[in-house]
């Protein structure tokens, strides 16, 4: 991405460009152990017009880096590798399968008088290797929803097979990585849970029981709302790389009919069903279509004999999404999805008003909204919690965020800093800007506060932190 | 912000003693002429590098020996390398036990590893095992650091949990460290620079350039043979020494009408060559008298203070050595005049001169100092406060204080108790200086520094502040509260104003 600086007081032009990929590629050094035959260690290259030889320079630096850094830790594999230019993020997900993400620093291009080339200015303390180093291992997890492992492809058909996946998936994968706006948030990987009351959770709870008592096919269900999750049935694990795949991928691609309105003619189906607003983000987009394929996309989670290959169906009414998996052994049929549309689409749609009402009514007793004096994240490791007031909503293409990035990184210093001890902690930091930046870290929890208090003194900075601590996390202990 | 930002993000090495234009000024001018080419220090031998001159002859012998090496290095393959072998054999034996094996896990969890070689990826220096059982290694650092330069790119660093390893390119010279501290790559960095400094200062980079120019493939390790244990103690000291981590040195506490007596008796002995004279307690200043216009830049004054603190051979005379002050100018020596006041005492005088012949001249320097400072009964009250050259925290009167160090901007100069019982093992010391190093590299961050940081854990509270004026560092007991933090920042701040005629020199002088 390319931002025009405004410094152009003096007529000189500076040009300030955002991290950005270079290459990404996959590569097992076992397939080419000869000399001259390089090449077959590679199985994926972007990108891929990349000539030969330097494919097979880059990856041969890698595995130099690897091997080396075995001199000093053999147990600890080397993460990364820092240049003038940019940063490689190097992940060992199955032995010997290496995943290589190769990103620019952010750089600045000076012009220079007199018809000389722009000198460029790399800014190398700008990327976080934590929040890059999450971004390649959430890419191999993404990969492994929706393909299981790399192992398995080897063993359902070879090393071709395993190319033709990698092909594939990472192809269209690589385009939807913005790594100009991956922050802190990426390090959590965390679910954002939707707040309710007991009344509204057990009517939700019970029409999940419901779902999977009449349609038995069902194994495994998840509930969400406002792109928040309100129920899983899913392993944590699995659970999270589902929700990072629907809310930034699947849900950002069909919002736009829902805000379209009634009469759009984006959401020709609604015309035939005035019943209700259930409709299948997944599989067919018109059941009464007698074209329509009944196919969904498949996923894998872990299992207790390995791994589970599953149907996504994604069926959504208004703001309320249901996930419901079905063993991918079975195929699915137009009288089940009829049978389905007909039993979920009306409860779903009255679920999603009566949370929607609930959630209206809560928010004005909580009082009116006014712009607060702080922004803060939060995030739970043993439920994978995560909250952000910094972060607006967040959409396909970019995640947006309400403080200047260089403050969104002094929360990932700090991030890194607890990171490195095993205990409880605390941190106050003021930013050369004025800003206060609190990070507390207790048991399995961590909180991070921006202040925009610039006067304020860090025992007023402190009590401003215990008063958000009392009212938006009254039961959670913190270290004082 | 962006004036904050300015002064925030001045890099560790332009907090000099002095501002950095009017030394660039002045490197021009070299002050020791005609002395660049052919002069070498006595690096091949630790006692020739330190002479003891307790006679005529003795000066003379080593010049010769010097000329003769000179000659040698001219021509590294003639028919002397032999006996040079023998003789820095006898060196090696005795100075270091680096018997190691490298590839067992005792060699491999060392806390920091240092590597010097040369662009021709030849081993220089390593700190733990021998430099021909890692020559391979050193070969793949260099394999490394040559192919990243091949894409037109610079090799920075590689990270794994735990481990880092930092390059650093100073053409001729490469350093490598791999460190398992929590240290970020910045001060991993500045750690190697010193390091780099230190091979400088004992050979000038002119003569560094000339060798290697000549034979890439030179074998570095035979100039330097016996003088590792440098190297060794510099890598000591950053691990402990505040000063180091703050580019500033510290001071002997010192009335100041003592100090004051003391430093006009040393302006007082001058000579025309005469350029700087340090009188130190140990590792503390009592007074440094300059020449006019002529600056010591802090890494200069640390690569003296190490040179004095590793060899116990000045305590049996007058020490007369080369040294390049590389800061200063990296292309000459200047000529060292070590002695102790007494065989006995921590007062160890340095009287630095730009003449290679001025030994007696700098010996009667030294007579006319210890004249004067008798004469003026200074020399009574200095060897009084030699006796407590550190203070206990306690005097500061502030409870949950465990340590701290502060440090003035101006003046280039800190203050620090004594580490408290906490602290007092080596491996304590060693996380009390792990903690202020990390709170340094966030304050001092390249980017994104900050004004203040507090830190509350476990073992301790940290709070670090910096402003334009001061940097400072403290270190409370866990249970001390945010409010009594903040309390102590005032209080120790009107305390350190109180003392500061005792604690820091506040009437520098110059010949």
């Amino acid at each position: 991405m390319l931002m025009i600086s405004p410094k152009m007081a003096s007529g000189v032009q500076e040009k300030q460009y955002t991290p950005c990929l270079l290459s990404f590629f996959i590569y097992n050094p076992t397939f080419g152990p000869r000399e001259g035959e390089e090449e077959k260690k590679i199985l994926f290259y972007h990108p891929s017009a990349v000539e030969k030889n330097e494919k097979i320079r880059n990856v041969g630096l890698c595995e130099a880096i690897v091997q080396f850094t075995r001199t000093f830790c053999p147990t600890k594999p080397a993460k990364s590798l820092h240049t003038q230019k940019n940063r490689q993020f190097f992940f060992e997900p199955e032995e010997n399968f290496w995943m290589v993400m190769v990103v620019r620093n952010p750089m600045i291009e000076k012009p220079n008088k007199d018809g000389k080339p722009p000198t460029i200015e790399y800014q190398e303390e700008e990327i976080l290797d934590t929040v890059y180093g999450a971004v390649v291992r959430q890419c191999y997890c993404m990969y492994k929803l929706f393909n299981s492992t790399f192992g398995r492809a080897m063993e359902a058909g070879g090393v071709e097979l395993l190319i033709q996946k990698l092909e594939k998936f990472f192809y269209r994968y690589l385009q939807t990585l913005h790594l100009q706006s991956c922050d802190l948030l990426d390090v959590f990987g965390g679910i954002s849970f939707f707040p309710l009351d007991k009344m509204t959770y057990l009517k939700i709870q019970s029409f999940v029981n419901q779902v999977e008592e009449r349609l038995s096919l069902i194994k495994y269900t998840a509930f969400l709302y406002n792109d928040q999750l309100i129920w899983s049935g899913l392993e944590q694990d699995d659970m999270r790389i589902l929700y990072k795949y629907l809310t930034t991928s699947l849900f950002p691609r069909h919002s736009e009919p829902e805000l379209a309105g009634r009469d759009s003619p984006l959401r020709p189906e609604v015309a035939g069903n005035l019943l209700h607003y259930g409709r299948f983000l997944t599989g067919p987009t018109n059941l009464k279509d007698p074209e329509a394929k009944f196919r969904f996309p498949k996923i894998f989670i872990s299992a207790v004999d390995g791994y589970e290959e599953l149907h996504l169906i994604v069926y959504k009414a208004m703001s309320a999404a249901a996930c419901f998996m079905i063993s991918a052994s079975v195929e699915l049929t137009r009288q089940f999805c009829e049978q389905l549309d007909s039993l979920v689409g009306p409860q779903l749609t009255l679920l999603a008003s009566d949370i929607c009402e609930q959630f209206t009514i809560n928010r004005r007793i909580s009082g009116p909204e006014k712009e607060p004096q702080f922004k803060f994240i939060y995030f739970n490791h043993m439920n994978l919690a995560e909250k952000s007031t910094i972060h607006m909503r967040k959409t396909a293409s970019v995640c947006l965020t309400s403080v200047h990035p260089d403050l969104m990184k002094i929360l990932g210093d700090i991030n890194c800093d607890f990171a490195r001890v095993d205990e409880d902690e605390e941190i106050i930091v003021k930013a050369m800007t004025d800003y206060w930046v609190v990070g507390k870290k207790s048991d399995q929890r961590e909180l991070y506060v921006i202040l925009n208090q610039k006067n304020a003194n860090l025992i007023e900075v402190n009590e401003e932190v215990k008063r958000l601590c009392a009212t938006q996390f009254n039961n959670i202990f913190f270290l004082d | 912000m962006d004036g904050e930002t300015a002064t925030g993000t001045e890099s560790w090495e332009d907090c000099m003693l002095a501002p950095v234009d009017r030394l660039r000024l002045e490197r021009a001018d070299s002050p020791t002429p005609g002395l660049v080419e052919g002069t070498e220090p006595g690096a091949g031998q630790r006692s020739a590098m330190f002479v003891q001159a307790q006679s005529f002859e003795d000066l003379t012998s080593e010049a010769e020996e010097e000329a003769q090496r000179s000659a040698a290095e001219e021509n590294p393959e003639g028919p002397d390398e032999g006996e040079y072998k023998v003789q820095n054999h006898d060196f090696s034996s005795d100075s270091r036990t680096k018997e190691e094996d490298v590839s067992s896990e005792a060699w491999r969890s060392h806390k920091k590893h240092v590597f010097v070689l040369s662009e021709a990826g030849k081993p220089i220096y390593t700190r733990y095992g021998t430099e021909e059982a890692l020559s391979s290694t050193m070969g793949v650092m260099m394999a490394l650091v040559s192919f990243v330069e091949a894409e037109k790119n610079i090799i920075r660093s590689i990270h794994a949990d735990g481990c880092k390893v930092v390059f650093l390119t100073k053409s001729p010279l490469v350093l490598v460290g791999v460190s398992r501290t929590s240290q970020s790559d910045k001060e991993l960095l500045r750690e190697l620079q010193y390091i780099y400094y230190q091979i400088v200062s004992l050979l000038t980079l002119t003569q560094l350039n000339h060798i290697f120019q000549n034979k890439q493939n030179y074998d570095l390790r035979r100039l330097l043979a016996g003088s590792e244990y440098l190297t060794d103690n510099l890598l000591h000291r950053l691990e402990r020494d505040p000063g180091l981590l703050l580019s500033a040195v510290t001071c002997l506490p010192l009335a100041s009408c003592s100090r004051d007596a003391v430093s006009s008796s040393l302006q007082a002995a001058k000579a025309k060559n005469l350029v700087f004279s340090i009188l130190l307690a140990g590792d503390r200043l009592v007074t440094l008298i300059r020449k006019k216009d002529q600056f010591l830049h802090h890494i200069d004054l640390h690569l003296v203070l190490n040179l004095v603190g590793s060899s116990s051979s000045f305590r049996e005379g007058e020490g007369w050595t080369p040294i390049c002050l590389p800061k200063f100018n990296t292309s000459g020596f200047f000529h060292a005049h070590i002695s102790y006041l007494e065989p006995a005492s921590e007062l160890c005088l340095i009287l630095v001169s730009t003449d290679r012949e001025d030994f007696f001249n700098m010996s009667d320097c030294k007579q006319r100092f210890l004249e004067r400072l008798s004469k003026r009964c200074a020399y009574q009250s200095l060897k009084e406060a030699l006796k407590c050259p550190t203070y206990p925290v306690s005097q500061v009167g502030i409870p949950d204080l465990r340590h701290f160090l502060y440090k003035s901007k101006s003046s280039g100069l800190y203050t620090s108790p004594e580490f408290p019982d906490v602290y007092r093992s080596g491996q304590e010391q060693e996380r009390l200086m792990g903690l202020y190093q990390d709170l340094h590299s966030c304050l001092h961050h390249p980017t994104r520094p900050l004004r203040s940081f507090y830190r509350c854990g476990e073992t301790e509270n940290l709070l670090a502040w910096v402003t334009s004026g001061f940097e400072l560092y403290l270190c409370f007991s866990p249970l001390a509260s945010k409010a009594s933090a903040v309390a102590a920042v005032n209080k120790l701040l009107k305390w350190i104003r109180k003392e500061e005629d005792r604690l820091f020199i506040l009437s520098p002088l110059t010949y």
